[in-house]
């Protein structure tokens, strides 16, 4: 870290995160994209520790672009509507290094895991578990994801996944 | 073909008709291990890796069939090895990882070292090992290999036909899932368990794509002209579909994912299914073979491995990873409800009786091989081939 942060500059970084994990495990991908930069290049990348260690550019999810952040709300409120069995998710973070890049630009790195419930079972697991890697802008509208990479340590998912994590 | 003891205490009764399978051949562990005795080490050839996946010298990639380890390299010299993962030694495993790239391999247990053409380099004490030992009696021991423009077979049985006998009339339609050439490059893997028996897994293609796909009706993706084949001693399955590319309708505001860039557009999709279980897809711009590992009776593995082909230029690749990443496998566009699928077909094979096979059945007295696009008939001759080898009698009505 080059600089302390201000009380208030962590306070808009964990608010964010704070609202990203709730719209996901709440399941209200309107507020999930709401955490995202209106710019066009706004990023969401979910890969595995595996691909990254390898230098393999393929993601779990790979919406790199804001166009592609709408269509992951489109696949999973219209198109896989009604097709899949669902799960509860829990999210938790731990945020452990920030650095500020830019006046209002930072780089954000978290741990993360994921519990999940599947409706049918009711028996909760650990879905998975890594780091955020998150490059966060300070706007008008508060916080926001600019760049959001997340790496999953888990080699082999234990089932498939609808939502972004 | 005898039946076998491990199953001969409840014996399997296979229906009279041909477009049944009883449900207990997925749910019984007893019929898991013999499965593993006579299809998983018996005469099969299982695909274990693409050379695409192993691109530089001293890369390497660990890999099972059933329970048997397996670790496979490409040697300093460019060539590729398959070895069993275990020491020759005192048979530990000698490679954790699933993949990555070194030129030695040690043993941790008494430090022997091999090289990645399997040759033992070094290993201490050896004065005081056994009269006349030489390191060179004592490489990484292999299992009989065989090459498909790139895709590496493995059989755990001598008496397997050779592989291109083996693959038979599915070889031209394998060889255009590869690109045409085989030549490719790995751009990363997706890895999922499913809760699900290997068979239910292979059974899940075909017939169920326009009607459990919502994607497809979305964004107004026509079904092309195709076909579907099966081979007939094993039944390994072709499909080859020409695509109408979707639209998008305005569902989508980066229609990228369904684009096709191909040079091929009157046949752009390609799914074969090998005996007993492998699944490769080229469809639009996504090339993907499947690994897959039949952990236990109610659990399967699958490695989906993406590739590009070398020719390709920047924003081809580019694109291919790109719609790779987002349209299959276990969180893809078109295949994540697949993944869903699998489990609960799973639940529902505990219940007693037979599952049936209908839309396109035109007797349930013998086999055909003659298929619609979308008919779950295909599954059929290697139900059949199922049968024989693992020596279930068809009841006689």
């Amino acid at each position: 870290m080059s600089a302390l942060l201000s009380g208030e500059i962590v306070g808009q970084i964990e608010a964010l995160q704070n609202r990203y994990i709730d719209a996901l495990d709440s399941k209200d991908m309107s507020a999930w994209l709401a955490t995202f930069d209106e710019r066009d290049d706004a990023s969401y990348i979910l890969t595995s520790f595996d691909n990254e260690q390898q230098h393999h550019p393929l993601g779990l999810m790979l919406d790199d672009c804001r166009a592609r952040l709408i269509d992951r709300v489109t696949y999973i409120t219209k198109i896989w509507a009604g097709t899949f069995q669902d799960y509860r998710s829990r999210h938790f973070t731990q945020r452990v290094a920030s650095v500020r890049v830019d006046e209002n630009v930072f780089d954000v790195r978290s741990n993360f895991s994921v519990c999940y419930t599947p409706v049918d079972t009711g028996e909760s697991k650990l879905l998975t578990c890594g780091v955020y890697l998150d490059r966060i802008a300070l706007t008008n509208l508060g916080a926001r994801f600019v760049a959001k990479k997340a790496v999953i340590d888990t080699s082999v998912l234990p089932q498939y996944v609808v939502y972004p994590l | 073909m005898e039946i076998s003891p491990a199953v001969n205490g409840r014996p399997v009764v296979w229906p009279a008709s041909y477009n049944e399978v009883p449900k207990e051949v997925f749910v019984r562990a007893d019929i898991f291990d013999e499965e593993l005795r006579r299809i998983f080490y018996g005469a099969e050839w299982h695909p274990v890796a693409h050379a695409g996946e192993l691109p530089n010298p001293g890369d390497f990639k660990t890999f099972l069939i059933g329970r048997v380890p397996l670790l496979i390299t490409r040697a300093a010299d460019g060539a590729i090895h398959v070895f069993f993962n275990a020491c020759s030694h005192r048979g530990n495993q000698v490679e954790t990882q699933a993949c990555g790239n070194k030129f030695e391999f040690e043993c941790p247990y008494h430090r022997w070292l091999f090289n990645s053409a399997g040759e033992l380099v070094g290993c201490p004490n050896q004065r005081e090992f056994s009269p006349g030992f030489e390191r060179k009696d004592y490489p990484l021991a292999q299992p009989r290999t065989a090459f498909f423009h790139g895709l590496i077979f493995v059989t755990l049985s001598p008496d397997t036909p050779p592989l291109d006998e083996f693959l038979g009339e599915i070889k031209s339609t394998l060889l255009e899932v590869m690109a045409g050439d085989g030549r490719l490059k790995l751009i990363g893997y997706q890895r999922v368990k499913y809760k699900t028996n290997w068979k239910a897994y292979c059974d899940n293609d075909g017939y169920h794509a326009p009607l459990l796909h919502r994607a497809f009706q979305l964004l107004n993706w026509q079904g092309g002209k195709g076909r579907q084949y099966a081979t007939e001693e094993r039944g390994h399955m072709g499909f080859e579909s020409e695509l109408t590319v979707a639209s998008g309708g305005d569902m989508l505001r980066d229609p990228s994912i369904i684009e096709f860039k191909g040079v091929d557009p009157s046949k752009g999709s390609r799914v074969i299914e090998l005996f007993p279980f492998f699944i490769a897809t080229k469809h639009l711009d996504s090339i993907n073979l499947r690994f897959a590992i039949a952990r236990s009776v109610d659990e399967t593995e699958v490695h989906y491995a993406y590739f590009h082909h070398l020719d390709d230029d920047a924003e081809m690749i580019r694109h291919r990873i790109r719609q790779a990443s987002n349209l299959l496998g276990p969180s893809g566009l078109v295949s994540m409800e697949d993944a869903s699928i699998f489990h609960r077909i799973h639940v529902g094979n505990q219940t007693p009786g037979n599952v049936t096979f209908q839309k396109g059945v035109t007797s349930r007295d013998k086999l055909s091989f003659d298929f619609k696009q979308n008919d779950e008939t295909g599954n059929l001759p290697r139900w059949e081939y199922y049968r024989r080898i693992m020596g279930f009698a068809r009841e006689v009505v």
